[in-house]
């Protein structure tokens, strides 16, 4: 009897410390950052519990608009090109071409760039003075165009940074998939008359559509919470066109010291990381039931 | 033998470290990372300042934390909070601490200054605006360790080119306009086509607030914050007209580059002075005077000397009739939870020593009134600095200072970037800010 006992608890003892961490540094502090989003701390430290007093102040400011608006564009502008220069690359490494090793070093080095580092390469780049895109979009335009200054291309140079970080996961993730396609599916394709195109839509697309998805999902989610490539950046400017809720929050927390507003806007990052999660689930759900 | 004689050693180590004085530690933190070498003239001055501390005080050891400027203030605040007693020294910015009053992280030093301060010491200090920046509610949290303030700069060898008197600043903002107009086209005219009359900065940082739109506020006889209703007031009609004028500069008369909402403060103010791509600068601040000597506009004046001049500068207080440059210090403080208070202060009076204070690079300006009847600070060059110090006021004591600072910058670059509507901006922005910190 002991020993049956001590054999049905002994797993649960082996995952105990990892449960306890668990608790500790995540459930606790998600649990402490949803009740400080409740609340309203004055700085003499004297709490005041608000309801959603938070959340309709941020609702009713233009500000927070422009944030979720800003957000959305940011997540979209990079699935939207990571996507066909993953697939693009994936299969240009899964490939029998002789040098395609080289080019998995290649496309890896985007993803393996710390944030910072690829972010000031890229400031470097759109600087007026010296930067080489800043003078070719000068030249095209015969006036010195000023990247950073102008809502439009700060917001278009900071989804064009994060899409150059992202593509080389997703690009692993395909080409993981594209390496489970038995070759025989591809062979009875090219002897039923199906083109490269063809086979790519009908045949790689479908059959690393999970992995597809799941890249998608977690580049998504890294997007959505991204606060410091985009301050390393623009710090959110000109104004607010190129500030997220992300670097919102970094700078109400960690700049300003308004820790409530701060986990206002990080519970309402996570409520639309749900809402992705879940969309993103039911896809692949409802694919695998076709199936 | 060998073993016996290994274990009196051994013993007699272990008795030296059970039974020797113990020893006391203070933390210092400040923001100069010894691995940068802009900050290597500052690291050493503190460990100057260290090791006299140490001498004088056996059995004190003195240890240094770096951090971040623009965190250094948020880390005592949020350090504070969540009971961490290891801190002693801080410095700290007097911007900052109506919101240091708030919290409570920084100890009264009034009770200090009352029993160490002669009445000849505080005169010393007192003269300027500046000491009292540190107060809060009648407690002094933090004690100046110079001035910071701002001037208007130009290059005398481009106003003698373009036919203006190299010797005369403009006395007003319309003067400052043509003065810059004149030189941008006589420069433009032989060639310099990137090259602009003034710079500014109006970038996403608080050196906008401070260096450009505040100071503008005040010539139009507004303020960008009512102390009496605690409320931002920045959309005032004086506020419209102080981001007209902002806007003016880049669009109207064009003589700021639109890269002045971009980029850095030093490289809009210092770099494109001394690079001469800009023929004045505003807001060239007193932390840079090293720097403009080292580009050859100035000689003798980094450290002063009796023989310090500026043949290639001019430097004059910025154009105002009514208006004020904005001056603001380095303070240093003592963490309100620091169990060496005391010894905290001690180490704060060896910094403030006017034999080291003169040497510290950050200063800025001396804070210390007799440093400047020295002959090396009675140049023109520093009496220019010296009205602007007199002068200079400081930012509102808003205990959500960082918050207005960001709102009202962001607001201008969606006046100066997106052409949004000036008064409309400005309105939605101060009620915004004002909903929630309004009446603090």
């Amino acid at each position: 009897m002991r020993y049956r006992v001590g054999k049905v608890t002994l797993p649960y003892l082996y995952l105990l410390s990892a449960t306890i961490l668990l608790v500790g540094l995540l459930v606790l502090p998600f649990i402490s950052g949803i009740a400080m989003s409740l609340q309203s701390m004055k700085l003499s430290g004297e709490v005041k519990w608000v309801g959603l007093g938070n959340f309709l102040m941020l609702f009713r400011e233009s500000r927070f608009a422009t944030d979720v608006r800003n957000s959305l564009f940011y997540i979209l502008g990079n699935i939207l090109l990571s996507t066909p220069f993953a697939y693009g690359a994936a299969l240009l490494i899964s490939s029998k071409f002789k040098q395609a090793f080289v080019f998995r070093g290649i496309f890896l080095l985007p993803w393996i760039i710390a944030p910072v580092v690829s972010t000031v390469l890229f400031r470097t780049m759109v600087d007026p003075a010296m930067g080489p895109v800043a003078k070719m979009l000068s030249t095209m335009a015969g006036k010195q165009i000023i990247i950073l200054s102008n809502a439009n291309l700060a917001l278009i140079t900071v989804i064009v940074h994060s899409f150059w970080r992202s593509f080389p996961f997703i690009m692993l993730f395909l080409a993981a998939g594209m390496a489970s396609i038995p070759d025989e599916l591809y062979e009875s394709a090219v002897v039923d008359g199906a083109n490269g195109w063809k086979r790519f839509i009908h045949i790689t697309v479908p059959l690393t559509s999970n992995q597809l998805g799941l890249s998608l999902l977690m580049v998504t989610i890294w997007t959505l919470h991204d606060a410091e490539t985009i301050y390393a950046f623009t710090q959110g400017g000109p104004g607010y066109s190129t500030e997220t809720l992300a670097v919102r929050l970094f700078k109400m927390s960690f700049i300003n010291f308004d820790l409530n507003m701060g986990s206002t806007i990080g519970v309402i990052l996570i409520l639309i990381s749900l809402v992705f999660m879940f969309f993103y689930l039911k896809l692949s759900i409802g694919k695998d039931m076709e199936k | 033998m060998l073993k016996k004689a290994i274990a009196v050693v051994f013993a007699a180590a272990m008795a030296a470290m059970v039974f020797a004085a113990p020893t006391t530690v203070i933390k210092v933190a400040n923001f100069y990372d010894p691995m940068v070498e802009s900050a290597k003239a500052s690291v050493d001055w503190f460990a100057d300042v260290i090791a006299q501390f140490e001498a004088a005080n056996p059995g004190v050891k003195v240890e240094t934390e770096v951090f971040q400027w623009d965190q250094i203030d948020v880390k005592s605040m949020s350090d504070f909070r969540a009971g961490i007693k290891d801190h002693d020294v801080l410095l700290s910015s007097p911007q900052l601490m109506a919101q240091h009053g708030l919290v409570g992280d920084f100890a009264d030093l009034s009770n200090y200054v009352k029993k160490d301060f002669s009445k000849a010491e505080l005169a010393e200090f007192s003269w300027a605006s500046i000491w009292d920046k540190g107060d809060v509610n009648g407690k002094k949290l933090g004690i100046p360790l110079g001035v910071h303030t701002r001037a208007l700069v130009w290059n005398k060898e481009m106003f003698a080119k373009a036919g203006l008197d190299p010797n005369r600043a403009p006395k007003t903002l319309a003067e400052l306009v043509t003065y810059a107009q004149k030189v941008q086209k006589s420069q433009r005219d032989a060639g310099n086509s990137d090259f602009y009359g003034l710079g500014m900065f109006f970038g996403p940082s608080r050196a906008t607030i401070e260096l450009y739109f505040a100071p503008l506020i005040w010539e139009y006889s507004g303020d960008i914050w009512d102390a009496k209703t605690k409320k931002a007031s920045f959309a005032s009609p004086a506020g419209v007209k102080a981001a007209q004028f902002c806007k003016d500069l880049i669009t109207k008369y064009q003589i700021t580059p639109e890269t002045a909402v971009t980029g850095t403060y030093d490289g809009a103010i210092l770099d494109a002075f001394v690079n001469e791509k800009i023929g004045i600068s505003w807001g060239l601040g007193s932390y840079w005077i090293s720097a403009v000597q080292d580009k050859g506009f100035a000689s003798g004046v980094f450290p002063p000397s009796p023989e310090g001049r500026a043949d290639k500068m001019g430097i004059s207080l910025l154009p105002f009739t009514k208006g004020a440059t904005f001056n603001n210090s380095w303070d240093v403080s003592i963490y309100s939870k620091s169990e060496h208070k005391d010894l905290a202060w001690k180490f704060i009076q060896t910094m403030i020593k006017a034999e080291n204070i003169i040497g510290y690079p950050d200063a800025g300006l001396p804070l210390r009134a007799s440093l400047w009847t020295t002959p090396a600070m009675k140049t023109p060059f520093y009496n220019s600095w010296k009205q602007a110090v007199s002068t200079g006021r400081p930012m509102p004591p808003t205990a959500h200072y960082g918050e207005l600072a960001d709102t009202v910058a962001a607001a201008l670059q969606q006046i100066l970037v997106q052409d949004s509507d000036i008064a409309d901006t400005l309105k939605k922005a101060q009620d915004t800010y004002n909903a929630q910190y309004g009446g603090e």
